[in-house]
């Protein structure tokens, strides 16, 4: 039987493994989503901040600064899991993870909180980069690390999944162009979903992104889209189910196993 | 050491069968052979012990431990050289063996990979990315990293395949050391002289099947009654000219050159029909059958 806590020295090696292979390339893994999300911030922030979109009573750049922290959480999150499985499938090492005498819980772990690391990372400096524009006050500063630790971890849980299941990247670069990214722009990072025309504003309900930039929102300027107790309540499942669907895939061997 | 009792392993849901009913059992400070052509079964018999593979019928223990049962623990006992030398991108040579270590639970195994590193020639290239190196030194690579834990058991799958001579008699010489400071090893190759000179036991497997599983010595021996003749003739040799020697299954190897297998007590009968024949040979070599011919006779049987 595997045990749930088997290697506490093999999981800690394994998870500064995934922390050192996305710092020893900073630009591509960090630098990047960041001058992006400056580049949102000037762009969006500059032309729209005369008009009325965002939250009625707050500064459009205020409403901004979570969506893009959120934002630039969610895609490096999912980046780090996915990109370092398909890379161990690309250079034929992904056997070698069957060989570490590390359970299954540690190993599904130091994945996800790679990916956590890497996406809070992006988040707080993106965070740090609008101070520039926006100041430095946060309403709830711990709430907002918080919150943006548990979207990096639902989507690291789902970089885990896309990793184990895809063979390559251009697999993985579909789903993220054609899934993540438009469901993040729809999930209310850049405006309130609510004002969207007809059926669009609809898909908050079925858009998993939507409680969790309201939630980082809600601990930045204090206030929602929605109500703060649903989003908290979902974001807790969203963390919870998509945790235990990457340890299901893992355990059963999708793409690291013959069976 | 390691044994595997009546594991059978069947790919495409049952189409495919890569394992049939094959049971081993390889004892403490053992060095083995594992033979056999390519797509017999020796790579899913590896796969199966680290894990990559899962078996459908069967047992195995590695080091009195089930690996079904408390896999963990075997994962400690085995170290394992991959047939293919895949590297990770971004990490020196150094970095990974520390990591390498880190997974096994060893936090400080400075002493280790130093000791490694000098034995396979690595220590100046400590620094070096992996993806810098050459096909010969990530070979040594491979084999330092599955030994950072000091395994007790070490199972390369074809560790010289494409590496120069030179660098091949480094290895035999590594190999044998690490042999003798009691490491149990499994080795599978496709050059049997290596398996000739370095292993004590020789286990055959084909389509699936073991069909040999000795002692080296015991095999040697079983096949010892016979005796290979090669005869160098002056001129070019025809079928036609040996075929009063058909049950000594004649083969002319080069333009001038006949291969004949005999009983050795048949010698004198041989060189005697040979003689009868009056065609003037230089040259006339008796030897021992080597594993190659034992394995390829084994095969065909």
């Amino acid at each position: 039987m595997n045990k749930l806590f088997y290697n506490r020295i093999g999981f800690l090696a394994l998870l500064n493994r995934e922390i050192h292979r996305f710092m020893k390339v900073p630009v591509q893994t960090v630098l990047a989503p960041l001058i992006s999300n400056i580049l949102y911030m000037m762009i969006f922030g500059g032309m729209l901040s005369t008009r009325e979109v965002g939250i009625n009573g707050i500064n459009y750049l205020h409403f901004l600064v979570p969506g893009l922290a959120t934002m630039g959480a969610i895609l490096a999150a999912f980046q780090n899991p996915a990109f370092s499985i398909i890379s161990q499938k690309f250079q034929n090492t992904i056997q070698d993870l069957n060989s570490y005498p590390i359970s299954n819980t540690e190993k599904i772990l130091a994945y996800i909180l790679g990916g956590v690391f890497r996406g809070v990372l992006v988040g707080l400096l993106t965070y740090a980069a609008t101070i520039f524009f926006v100041g430095y006050e946060v309403a709830y500063p711990l709430f907002f690390v918080l919150a943006l630790m548990a979207t990096s971890f639902v989507f690291a849980s789902v970089g885990l999944i896309a990793g184990l299941a895809f063979e390559n990247f251009e697999k993985m670069n579909f789903i993220l162009s054609i899934v993540i990214t438009p469901l993040t722009y729809l999930g209310g990072v850049f405006f309130e979903v609510s004002k969207l025309p007809g059926l669009l504003s609809a898909i908050k309900y079925i858009n998993p992104i939507f409680p969790l930039v309201n939630v980082s929102r809600f601990a930045y300027v204090g206030v929602c889209e929605g109500n703060i107790t649903i989003h908290l309540i979902l974001t807790l499942v969203l963390v919870l189910v998509t945790f235990l669907m990457a340890a299901y895939f893992f355990k059963k061997g999708l793409g690291i196993k013959t069976v | 050491m390691l044994r595997v009792k009546n594991v059978s392993m069947t790919y495409q849901k049952g189409k495919k069968e890569a394992l049939k009913d094959v049971s081993l059992t390889i004892n403490e400070g053992e060095f083995t052979a594992l033979l056999g052509q390519n797509g017999a079964g020796k790579s899913t018999l590896i796969n199966i012990l680290a894990g990559n593979v899962k078996k459908t019928a069967g047992t195995v223990e590695i080091g009195g431990f089930d690996l079904d049962r408390n896999e963990l623990e075997t994962k400690k006992i085995i170290g394992i050289v991959p047939q293919d030398t895949g590297y990770d991108f971004v990490f020196t040579i150094d970095e990974a063996l520390k990591k390498q270590s880190g997974y096994f639970g060893i936090q400080n195994n400075r002493d280790t990979i130093d000791e490694l590193l000098e034995a396979l020639y690595l220590t100046e290239k400590r620094s070096a990315r992996l993806r810098d190196l050459s096909g010969g030194m990530r070979r040594r690579f491979l084999i330092a990293k599955a030994l950072v834990h000091r395994p007790k058991i070490l199972i390369l799958d074809e560790p010289t395949a494409g590496v120069d001579i030179e660098m091949r008699h480094t290895l035999y010489e590594f190999l044998v050391k690490l042999h003798e400071s009691g490491t149990t090893i499994v080795l599978t190759t496709h050059y049997l002289e290596e398996a000739e000179k370095l292993c004590n036991r020789i286990v055959i497997i084909d389509g699936g099947k073991l069909i040999a599983d000795e002692p080296k010595t015991d095999l040697m021996e079983t096949f010892s009654q016979e005796a290979i003749i090669e005869v160098h003739f002056e001129q070019s040799l025809t079928r036609s000219d040996f075929e009063f020697l058909g049950a000594y299954d004649p083969e002319i190897t080069e333009d001038n050159r006949l291969l004949l297998r005999a009983p050795k007590k048949e010698l004198s009968k041989v060189f005697k029909m040979l003689s009868e024949k009056e065609m003037a040979f230089t040259n006339l070599v008796v030897e021992k059958p080597k594993l190659e011919e034992i394995y390829l006779r084994l095969i065909k049987q």
